[in-house]
Order: C-alpha cells, then structure tokens, then sequence
C-alpha cells in the first residue's frame, strides 16, 4: 500500500516568505516536496475564501505565511491580515472545520531553514491526520462524488 | 408578425385521467400498518417531520413515528420530489482524452409522499401542466411517473390559508393519487388513479370498501376571501394599478416565498467543476431577485420590486391562466408564513384588483 | 400605549416632520406585520406589541422607501442598534431619519438627537440575546466533530433564498459578493458545500458589524439558527480587539483597523 502524499497549498508573501523559501532552495536544504506555494504581494492580499477553495479543489492542507509583524513590505497589510485571521479560525472552529489542517506561520527572507523546517513539520502532521475528506462526505457534494467512472450513488 | 400566447388545445389537463375514482375505508389504527406497507415496499416514503426549529418539513423518513400530525402546513412544499432545489442534470469525466457523459435519470426510485394537503396536490397538478404540456421536461417526466401521492383533508385552517378563493377546497381531489379524510376512528379513502389503487393494493386486508361518503363536515372552513372567477377577470386590468408600489414596499427581494410555494417552477442552470470532471446542475431560482431578469449588457427590465412583485402576483393570477388555463396559485398560503414580512398575497390582489 | 404612538405619529405627520412611518400593524397568528404609513388617516393601524419583532431599519436601503421622503421609524432594540450602526458606517446620515421607541414604561419616546440614542441604547438595550448566549456556549462544549455534524446537518436544509441577506440592514451592498458570476466566486447551488460557503462568507462580511439582532435566523424558512455564527464572530471580536457593535454612532471596524499589539497564540 503506498503512503498517502498529502497535497499542501501554501498561500505566502512575495517579499519575505516567499524569498525564503527561495533561501530554502538556494542553500540545498533537503525538504518535503509536497508543498505548492501560491505567491501573493502580501498576505493582506489574502482573501479567506481562497483558503476554502484550496480544500474543495483538493488541498489535504494548507500553510499562510508572510512577513513578521512590523516587517510587512507595505507597512501593515499583515497586520490586517492577522486580524482576518484570529477572526476567521474562530468562525472554522466555531463550525467544526479542522483547523489543525492550516497552520499560520510568520517566515522572513532570511529564515530559508525556518521554511524547511515548517514544511517538514506541517507534511507530516497532515500525513498523519491523513487525506482531507470532510467535504466528500457532504451529502450531495456532486462534484466530489464524482469518479472515474461517472456519478456515483 | 405579433406575439401572441399559446393557448392550450384542449382544457383536459394532463394528469387527467378515465380511472373510475373508488372509495374504501381504513381504521385509524390501521393507517400506521398501510404507512409502513408503503415502506417495506422499498419504495422511498417522503412525509412532514417536524424540526426542532420547530417548523415542519417533507423529508424521507424511516418510521410512522417521525411523521409529523399536529400542524396546519409544511413550512415548504413537497415540489422538491419532482422538481428539486438541486438537480443533477448530467455530468461529465474526462480521463485518457476521452469524455464520458452520464445522466441521472435512470436513478430516480419509486417514491410516495405522504401527507400532502389538497393544494399541495393542486400544485402537483400545476407542475405537470408546466412541465410536460408542450415541450416534455424528461426530468420532471421521470421523478413524476416514480411517484405516488397520497393526500389528507384538512381539519384545521389558518389565517394565510386561502385555498377556497382560488377555486379548491381542504377536501379537493386534484392531483392525487389518493385522498384521505380522518372521520372519527376512520379514514374515508377516494383512490382517484391507477397509481393509487396499486398503492392500496400493497395492503388489500387493511381497507374496506365504502359507499360515497359526505367529507364537509370532517374539514376545515377557510375564510373566503375573494371569487377567483371575479379575480380572474379584473387583474386583466390591474397592470396598470397605482396600488403595486404600496403592496411591494416590504418586500426586500429574497427568495423565499418562490422555493417554499408548491407552484414556482424558476430555475437557474449552474455548470461547477473542472476541466477534468463536471456537472450541469439545475437550481430554483426566484423572480424576486433583483438580478433575476438582468442581461448580460447590464440592462435589467425590471430593476425595481415593484415591477418584480407585480410581475410575480401577475403571473400566478393571470398570465398562467393565459398560457396554461389554470391559476397558479393554490391557497396554500405558505408564501405570507414564510415571508419575512409577512406580504400577503391575497390582501394584494384585492388591492390591485380594486375598482 | 398604542393610542399615545398613533397619537404621535398622527402629530409628526400633521406638523410636517414626517411623510413616511415605517412601523407595525395588525398580527397575522402570531406575527407582527410591516406597514408603510403615507397619509395620516392610516396612523391608527399601528400598534406595538412583543410580537414587533422585525428589523425595520432595512427598508432604508430600499430606494423607493427612501423617496418617500421624510421617513419615520419605530425602533425594538435591535432596530435601534442597526441605526446607530449605519450611521457608524456612514450610510444614514444623523437625524436624516426621525426615530421612535416605546420604552419598559410604556412612553413614546422621540430622539433628539443622536446622542440621545446612544445614552438609550446603552442603558436598555442587551448586545446578545441569552438564549444565543447559552446556543454559543453549548456548542463551543461540544467536540469539533460534534460541532462539524451540527452545522453541516443544518446547513444541508438552507435553499439558498438569501432572506438572511434580505433581512439584515447591514447587507447592503448593491452587487452581492455570491452575484457575481465572473468566476462564480461563490456557488449557486444549495448543496451543504455551496451553502457553507454561502455563510462562512457571509458571518465573515459581517463579523465586527453585525449588532446581533437575530432577525437572520428567526426568519430562516428552513429554521437555521443562523444568528449563533455572528454572535461567536462578535463574541470573538470582542475578545481579541474590545469594542462592541451598535451602541455608539462613531464605531470602528475591527477588520478594517489594527493594533500593532493584537495578540493571538497560533501563529507560528
């Protein structure tokens, strides 16, 4: 039986956790290939919504990382973004949504071991909490019953 | 070369049928035995259930005990069994180049619904006229023929239950399989079809024959609140009425008195998927949305309530006679219940109609 | 107590003050009905009982409302709210309205001004109800799983009417988030997937704006107690940053502000 791969969508800032994933690169560092990084500007730029569609397109886990706080590039958009983000966890938690499954993180261009090291860390948790399927099991999540085959039952 | 609508060839409608109505009799006791015939049958029974919100719904049931007894009316219509508020059109796979399209319809299974009022059964009546009289909807063909209605006379009215003024009666036949009248300890059966009468024979032990039996006094007396005959023909002229914008101020343009009335057939065509996998989807849509008749150039023809809630009271009233020779609207009268402001569809036709 | 409110509206009609009252007549069953007063003579259908239950501020986003004129409104607690709210988000501006209430003792009070409303508002009006209160805090005791089964159960009966939009004064974008349909940003279909999009998005747009007047899951057709999920939001606001909604007309916008020492525990 083959382990299950999770797929990770990682939603990060161009000018700090993105240049440090590149550090990551650059330097050698050996780490989780499971991660697809989707660059923003700044995590400001992130709309919540984005997050929930990372998991209705197949995401098993998603990571949100930008510049520390008064480190933004543009002054303060991850402040507004932390706030988005204390409120909305809330409302997934509230909701019963897994949020264990998306891990908010603050990773600076300098910080390409940090970066390793978080993938590393958020691969194997989402390894072990395993494939993301509490939206399949939605009755009548037409899309996501559908198989190979067709519509299923 | 004008416009002009279609009449209908002929007034027999559809669900008319030559099955020599038949009446027998069951015990009330009996009713919970004939209740769960129906569901070893294999047949899905859809029947109300009452919520904890407190509101009572048709949904699929697996026992007599969930079924709910003691309210006036469902919160919303028992439509979603011929007609639901998501429907599966086809769907499509893509793999190795090759796209393979499936639908749904060989899936529908034999379905009763359960405890259905006289204007729900109307309305059923309404929804065959619309949806096979000219242009066939194989969807609907199918969820139709699957299945049986079996319909109780109302005891109890309320103050939004109007059926008597749009030509029907808490006893009305139309549109059911089955008509069910509680008299004492038992229930006045009338099998008004062929489906009907293969539903009673599930149980053949459990019923009697009867001779015609007199329902009135069994049933409940809804105020009468205008003559549909008289109504029918001065919204001819209403149109032009200055009472619409009065009427409309407190509608705020949601959606719910369309998906909860037993008649509203508005759908909306939805594609959701992927280049790899797909579905074309079917959804109620609702002519109180403000972007309901809005063009792709950015025009919309009825930008405002007013013109919207007049188009809706309109149609059910006069324009479904035109097309189809039935008024729409079955008294039901859930659209005030379920309206956040309670607009009351039938004091509105008597202001618009006023000489 | 509905003779002195009649009595007063016939008088803010006769002296000009107003040519619109946006207030309640007669009750079908149990509920209290929305009527729009234009001529004096009809001031008499308006009456003020517990079963007065709706929102009225919402009609003011309604255009043809708003050409009526001179509008009057008699405020619950939570209209009252609403109003002090929207003028917070600039979209009344003061005293453009003339607003009424009827207080614990029964007199018909007219405001003033709108610092008069505030003092009201923060006397005597609650900023949750308890019996969401106690919904809220029952959930949050159960396990996520729990929690999950609950409102997924619940969200597969919404039909996507959009009343909870319809219904709330502080909805009042002209083109929806869910119209628009270049890309479908939010599904269309009332599936529970599509219609848990449809609520986190909206408990979203409302969080830290919503006064919790609970009109959005009272009318719910298909009885979803829509109310809890902004109430958690707000509760949760409240907590991270302070600050309440719809007791002052000068309130900020939590997610349009920061603090540079906002803290949380989860970010790594």
């Amino acid at each position: 039986m083959s382990q299950f791969e999770p797929k990770i969508v990682a939603f990060v800032c161009n000018w700090c956790t993105y240049a440090g994933a590149d550090l990551a690169g650059t330097s050698r560092t050996n780490y989780e290939s499971n991660v697809r990084i989707i660059r923003f500007p700044c995590t400001g730029r992130i709309d919540f919504m984005l997050l929930l569609k990372a998991f209705q397109n197949g995401a098993d886990g998603i990571i949100v990382s930008g510049c520390h706080p008064n480190d933004c590039h543009y002054t303060s958009g991850n402040f507004h973004a932390r706030r988005r983000w204390i409120v909305f966890k809330s409302l997934l938690d509230f909701m019963g949504f897994p949020t264990e499954r998306i891990t908010f993180s603050w990773v600076s261009a300098a910080e390409g071991s940090k970066w390793a090291e978080l993938v590393d860390d958020v691969t194997d948790k989402i390894r072990h909490l395993g494939p993301f399927e509490d939206f399949n099991k939605l009755d009548y999540s037409l899309i996501n019953q559908l198989n190979d085959e067709g519509l299923t039952e | 070369m004008p416009l002009t609508r279609s009449k209908p060839k002929t007034k027999k409608h559809l669900s008319d049928n030559d099955y020599q109505m038949e009446q027998s009799l069951i015990s009330s006791a009996n009713l919970q035995a004939f209740f769960e015939t129906l569901l070893q049958s294999g047949r899905i029974v859809v029947a109300p259930v009452l919520k904890q919100s407190g509101k009572v719904f048709f949904q699929p049931v697996q026992a007599y005990s969930e079924v709910a007894t003691d309210y006036i009316q469902t919160a919303f219509s028992a439509k979603s069994v011929v007609f639901p508020k998501v429907e599966t059109l086809f769907s499509f796979v893509r793999k190795d180049g090759e796209i393979t399209l499936t639908d749904s319809l060989n899936r529908i299974p034999e379905t009763v619904v359960w405890g259905l009022r006289p204007c729900d059964a109307a309305g059923f009546d309404y929804l065959t006229e619309f949806f096979l009289r000219e242009n066939p909807d194989s969807y609907f063909k199918t969820r139709k023929e699957h299945t049986t209605l079996i319909t109780f006379g109302c005891k109890e009215a309320d103050n939004a239950c109007f059926c008597t003024s749009v030509g029907l009666n808490p006893g009305n036949t139309t549109g059911s399989d089955i008509l069910m009248t509680f008299m004492n300890e038992e229930c006045y059966v009338e099998i008004m079809t062929e489906k009907g009468q293969q539903a009673v024979a599930l149980a053949p032990s459990l019923f009697k024959a009867s001779e015609v039996r007199q329902k009135d006094a069994f049933l409940a007396k809804p105020a009468t609140r205008f003559s549909i005959d008289e109504i029918k023909d001065k919204i001819k002229h209403a149109y032009a009425s200055a009472e619409w914008k009065q009427v409309s101020l407190g509608c705020f343009s949601c959606g719910a008195c369309a998906f909860a009335c037993p008649t509203c057939t508005c759908f909306d065509i939805q594609d959701e998927g992927t280049q790899d996998k797909g579905v074309r989807l079917r959804c109620w849509d609702a002519c109180g949305f403000g972007m309901f008749t809005r063009h792709s150039s950015g025009h919309n023809p009825k930008n405002n309530q007013t013109e919207r809630r007049r188009q809706r009271l309109m149609h059910k009233f006069n324009y479904s006679v035109d097309n189809l020779g039935i008024v729409s609207c079955v008294g039901c009268g859930r659209c005030i219940r379920v309206c956040p402001a309670h607009l009351n569809i039938f004091e509105n036709i008597l202001s618009v109609t006023k000489d | 107590m509905m003779k002195a409110l009649q009595n007063k509206v016939t008088e803010l009609f006769e002296n000009g003050t107003i040519t619109l009252m946006i207030g309640f007549r007669g009750v079908l069953d149990k509920f209290a009905i929305p009527v729009f007063i234009t001529e004096v003579s009809q001031a008499d259908q308006l009456i003020w009982t517990p079963a007065c239950l709706n929102n009225l501020s919402v009609y003011l986003h309604k255009s043809e409302v708003k050409q009526v004129g001179k509008i009057g409104i008699i405020g619950n607690a939570g209209t009252l709210r609403s109003l002090l709210q929207l003028i917070s988000e600039n979209q009344l501006k003061e005293l453009e309205l003339t607003i009424l209430t009827i207080n614990e003792q029964n007199e018909v009070i007219v405001f003033a001004s709108t610092e008069e409303l505030e003092v009201y508002v923060q006397a005597n009006c609650p900023a949750y109800n308890p019996e969401d209160q106690a919904l809220v805090d029952k959930l949050n005791a159960m396990t996520r799983e729990e929690r999950w089964k609950y409102w997924t159960g619940q969200l597969s009966a919404c039909v996507k009417c959009y009343a909870c939009r319809a219904v709330c004064p502080m909805c009042y974008c002209s083109v929806c988030t869910v119209e628009c349909n270049q890309p479908q940003w939010i599904k269309l279909s009332s599936e529970t997937e599509g219609n848990l999009e449809w609520h986190i998005m909206r408990a979203m747009h409302l969080a830290g704006r919503c006064i919790n007047c609970g009109e959005c899951g009272r009318i719910c057709p298909a009885g979803i107690p829509l109310q809890l999920l902004t109430v958690q939001m707000n509760q949760e606001i409240e907590r991270a940053f302070g600050g309440k909604t719809g007791f002052s007309a000068k309130s900020g916008y939590a997610l349009n502000t920061f603090k540079t020492e906002d803290k949380e525990t989860f970010i790594r």
